[in-house]
């Protein structure tokens, strides 16, 4: 399918999903879990926690449907509550910041490159940063959005986004260092 | 910022997939199509081969069951109002770091005009009562 | 006589200088320049709500942590926003109503910035009693927007200045105890 039908096919769906179609819901929902999903497993560290998030995530949508205006705005809406509802949910300690991720969660991804032990030990390291950094970061590198765009979801001016992203990396930069997972040469630091 | 890191870090965070059954069970749990709490009571009217022993064994039950139900109907009445509480708590502070904002945002703009050198802005600081 | 001295007290209790003492003003609902506003930003946090928000924010994060040291000791934030679509979609009434409810005895005007070039005018003005501050107001009118903002409480000027950095809070040079005011040559004391 080309990515211009695929686009139609959901703008068809939120169209029809509004309008009450069940079918249209679910299709919108396939189309979307991942995204969902993974910002939820990002961001708790759980594949239970990560579901229970993204269920919550449809079914907020699913009562907030007449709102949506346009494919763009349905995205976007659904990284900003996926990614303030972690946040709330991390900050309300029901899903301790600090908690480890499932040892045997992280499914085998066969598109995936280099080294997965480097791979896994930064998903996990991810999991040691504060909520909103966790959410930046979660929200630049997995959903690739820009600053700007990070900053509304998330509520901050783009300035702190800014800082978050560099504070992270040099957090990361030190963390695999320390474990030894890279070198200090292997990784050249250049100033942004 | 090192490029290789936040290559690493793209690998690292690629979308995963969510669980089989992920869309079926979301269709499930939404509104219209919510399933129905059930409470399996046990009747001590029915006619049983053993109704003596049967209603002597099924009232104490039924009275566990009821107490059980209650407990849990109670502990979900005080979760949902700690959820209440919580979400509005939340909205609360959004809106005093929104407020905040608009506060830092101001007095930048006051800061702004102050530094501004005199012939582009004209500048006054009152006397202080 | 008790009945003159009962006039005298409920008028006072009536005027403006008493219901300042609190620092809280008496904003409008706005409620025309909210229908014509492209966006605006209402917040009225008394303080059970204020007292609520503030125990829900966190102190890992740098910004929420600097926002709740300084939100412990107020009573009240409430913040009138509006951005439009058009120059000076609002009129200068709405605005001159709150402005004279800071000429009551307490409030002080500490910065009135006038800019030719941006064309904004940010008045910034605190209600000390007791030599504490116990109320902020801010009115900032800009070509596309106005805003006013009025924090009610015992304000920590240190604890704002504090803020500089986490909110792009600037260095107005208020004065503390370990810094001393700018004033113009011509201040008094």
């Amino acid at each position: 399918m080309s990515p211009q039908s695929a686009t139609d096919d959901t703008a068809a769906s939120l169209r029809l999903a509004r309008g009450g179609n069940a079918t249209a819901f679910a299709d919108l929902v396939r189309m979307n879990q991942a995204s969902v999903y993974s910002i939820g497993y990002r961001m708790l560290g759980r594949r239970d926690a990560a579901e229970d998030l993204a269920q919550e995530v449809f079914l907020q949508l699913y009562r907030k449907l007449a709102s949506i205006e346009s494919l763009e705005h349905l995205g976007f809406w659904l990284r900003r509550v996926a990614a303030n509802l972690a946040i709330d949910w991390l900050r309300r300690a029901t899903y301790s910041a600090t908690q480890p991720l499932d040892a045997a969660a992280e499914p085998a991804d066969p598109r995936a490159e280099g080294d997965p032990l480097m791979t896994r030990a930064l998903a996990r390291l991810l999991g040691e940063l504060a909520p909103a950094a966790r959410a930046v970061m979660v929200l630049r590198y997995q959903e690739d959005r820009d600053v700007a765009e990070i900053a509304a979801a998330l509520d901050m001016p783009v300035n702190t986004v800014k800082s978050h992203i560099k504070r992270s990396l040099t957090a990361l930069r030190g963390k695999m260092i320390g474990a030894q997972l890279v070198t200090a040469e292997g990784l050249s630091e250049e100033s942004p | 910022m090192s490029e290789h890191i936040e290559n690493q870090l793209r690998r690292a965070l690629r979308r995963i997939e969510a669980p089989p059954g992920f869309t079926d069970r979301v269709m499930r749990a939404l509104p219209e199509s919510a399933p129905q709490a059930s409470v399996a009571v046990v009747s001590p009217s029915r006619p049983r081969p053993r109704a003596a022993v049967w209603w002597r064994l099924s009232t104490p039950a039924a009275l566990a069951a009821s107490f059980i139900v209650a407990i849990v109907v109670g502990q979900h009445m005080g979760t949902e109002r700690t959820k209440r509480e919580q979400r509005a708590g939340l909205a609360a502070s959004r809106e005093l770091m929104q407020a905040l904002r608009v506060t830092s945002k101001k007095l930048d703009l006051a800061y702004q005009a102050v530094k501004t050198p005199p012939e582009t802005a004209d500048v006054t600081e009152e006397n202080r009562s | 006589m008790k009945a003159r001295i009962a006039f005298c007290l409920a008028l006072s209790l009536a005027s403006p200088a008493f219901a300042q003492i609190n620092g809280q003003l008496q904003l409008p609902q706005f409620a025309s320049l909210a229908d014509k506003a492209s966006e605006s930003v209402t917040v009225t946090l008394d303080s059970q709500l204020l007292g609520l928000g503030c125990r829900f924010l966190s102190t890992e994060e740098p910004d929420e942590a600097a926002a709740k040291k300084v939100c412990t000791s107020l009573s009240g934030i409430y913040v009138r926003s509006y951005t439009f679509d058009t120059d000076y979609a609002y009129p200068k009434a709405d605005i001159d109503g709150v402005r004279r409810q800071l000429k009551a005895p307490g409030w002080s005007q500490i910065v009135g910035a006038r800019s030719q070039k941006e064309h904004t005018d940010v008045d910034v003005y605190v209600l000390v009693d007791g030599g504490k501050a116990r109320g902020l107001a801010i009115i900032a009118s800009e070509p596309r927007e106005f805003s006013i903002v009025n924090i009610v409480g015992s304000i920590d000027l240190e604890q704002l200045h504090d803020l500089e950095g986490k909110f792009g809070v600037p260095d107005l040079q208020i004065e503390t105890d370990n810094k001393p005011a700018v004033t113009p040559p011509a201040a008094k004391k």
